[in-house]
């Protein structure tokens, strides 16, 4: 059994909140009577934070995220979300599927406007929502196709756009670009950043991708699987903003690489 | 496929049909009373015309109601039905006892209860479209994706925005193939109905059986095509409606290009 070690966390906002704005401590999860899937796991994020999760399949990754949104409830432990009930903080979280999840029978305009809509916001507030909206995600000539009209990429883009009409505090991302070619990934992980910059959300991403993890987070959480536990917990210490170039320089490099050997460790197949 | 083989085909076929229809008939000498010619039935069909129209728009009257009755009813039960498990099991197999039960078998009932006419005639209808219907609405509305069902969870929907803005809409391919069934037999309640409940002023399917007792084997051949024209008319509809509602957004609809 490995230890859990820890790297003292840099945030980018440090002392803005007295409390983490998601506070996870000594969390367990199981399903029913089924196995343990996370076993007393540790996670604060600070306001303004990128946190990634990332861990070999079955490490219960997504389940931190489902957890965090109230999709499914806690069975031991502490979970807090700005000081509450992960089900009070719902007004506040957004969450981004694996799959884009679009209504296809609903342009792209009126997808975005669905969360609005549902929340009792005006027509005409949510026009002007989701025209800015449809400008941060440059999907404005699209707002009126159907979703089956788009590539995959794009339809991301409108999921993002969906979770950001709220202007939710927390985004909560599980695997959003997973399903995607390296190079659309590549830009959508750019243009994610991008959007950060405008919008200033708190992010927890979960994904497969060292690189990915990399290039996005400010934090990232190793998790170790069987059952779900933290291993390591290491600040990323490139500045924002980033661009392509991030990615070329050696330093990024050898910490993909180094973020690489702790993921192998914690491999079950080389255990 | 090139276009016009799409017309031209089906037509060939149609003739062929007719031509080994009379080449037959001719061949080995078949009476008329067991097959008329086809040349027979379109002559008899034109002598009687009025009264194959006057049934006939008896018949699709009849139909067109419990066909029409049944879309609503059937939907509005399976939206309950999706909204609620336990409304679901209490009532499903009761919907399915209903349905396994051959409508020949209510047909007398009702008559009982109703006396013959167009009352007893959308009931019989009614009773034959219903089950489709509803198996296929409320199928669709308890399959919508889970990913779909979190997001209306994340965004805080109540539960029937959640109906209202997701389940129905998904639910509508689903139930327009309901209705493509129901539509298709319709004509079979409506027929039906009106051998058991047609009265003096009665559809086709009484038409049918007054034929069948003077002997009239050419007319009653020509009311039994007539019978099927009124079933492409409903499925007609249906096929309308189905584009309208889905052609944006729909694969089913959607050419491939």
């Amino acid at each position: 059994m490995l230890g859990r070690e820890r790297v003292p966390l840099v945030s980018q906002n440090p002392s803005a909140l007295k409390y983490p704005l998601i506070k996870i401590a000594a969390l367990t999860k199981r399903y029913r009577r089924g196995p343990v899937i996370l076993d007393n796991i540790d996670i604060d994020v600070e306001k303004g934070e990128f946190v990634t999760l990332i861990g070999p399949s079955g490490c219960g990754k997504s389940t931190v995220l489902k957890l965090i949104a109230s999709l499914s409830p806690v069975t031991s432990g502490t979970l807090l979300v700005d000081n509450m009930k992960p089900e009070k903080a719902r007004k506040e979280t957004s969450f981004v599927f694996q799959e884009a999840t679009l209504l296809p029978w609903r342009t792209v305009a009126r997808n975005i406007e669905l969360p609005l809509e549902v929340s009792g916001v005006p027509e005409g507030e949510r026009r002007e929502i989701c025209s800015r909206m449809l400008k941060l995600v440059r999907l404005e000539h699209v707002s009126g196709h159907y979703p089956r009209q788009l590539s995959g990429g794009m339809k991301m883009r409108v999921s993002i756009a969906r979770a950001l009409a709220i202007s939710p505090r927390i985004l909560l991302l599980d695997e959003p670009f997973g399903a995607l070619d390296e190079m659309t990934r590549d830009r959508l992980n750019e243009e994610l950043l991008g959007i950060r910059e405008k919008q200033k959300f708190t992010a927890v991403f979960v994904t497969h991708s060292v690189s990915e993890a990399v290039f996005l987070s400010s934090r990232i959480v190793v998790l170790a699987a069987n059952p779900g536990r933290v291993h390591r917990d290491c600040a990323v210490p490139f500045p924002y903003p980033r661009n392509a170039e991030t990615r070329d320089s050696p330093e990024f490099q050898r910490f993909v690489t180094q973020i690489s050997k702790e993921l192998r460790a914690v491999n079950p197949e080389n255990q | 496929m090139r276009t016009y083989l799409k017309w031209y085909l089906p037509v060939l076929t149609g003739l062929l049909i007719l031509g080994l229809w009379m080449g037959v008939k001719d061949a080995f000498g078949i009476r008329n009373f067991v097959m008329p010619s086809p040349y027979k039935i379109a002559h008899a069909a034109f002598v009687e015309r009025h009264v194959l129209l006057a049934a006939a728009e008896r018949t699709m009257i009849g139909a067109s109601i419990g066909f029409v009755a049944a879309a609503v009813g059937g939907f509005l039960l399976s939206v309950i039905m999706g909204m609620s498990a336990s409304f679901r099991l209490s009532l499903y197999p009761y919907i399915l006892v209903l349905q396994m039960t051959p409508v020949i078998i209510f047909a007398p009932v009702i008559v009982i209860w109703m006396g013959p006419g167009l009352s007893a005639i959308t009931v019989i209808t009614f009773l034959i479209c219903f089950f489709p219907i509803v198996a296929n609405t409320t199928q669709g509305l308890i399959s919508v994706d889970r990913n779909m069902v979190d997001l209306f969870r994340m965004i805080s929907a109540n539960r029937f925005q959640e109906v209202r803005l997701l389940r129905v809409p998904f639910a509508m391919p689903y139930f327009l193939t309901g209705l493509r069934i129901a539509g298709s037999i319709a004509m079979i309640g409506g027929t039906t109905g009106d051998v058991f409940a047609g009265d003096a002023s009665g559809g086709l399917g009484y038409l049918v059986l007054v034929y069948d007792g003077q002997l009239k084997i050419p007319e009653l051949w020509a009311a039994g095509f007539t019978a099927c024209l009124c079933g492409f008319v409903f499925v007609t509809v249906v096929l309308g409606l189905n584009w309208l509602v889905l052609h944006k957004w729909h694969d089913s609809i959607i050419k491939i290009e």
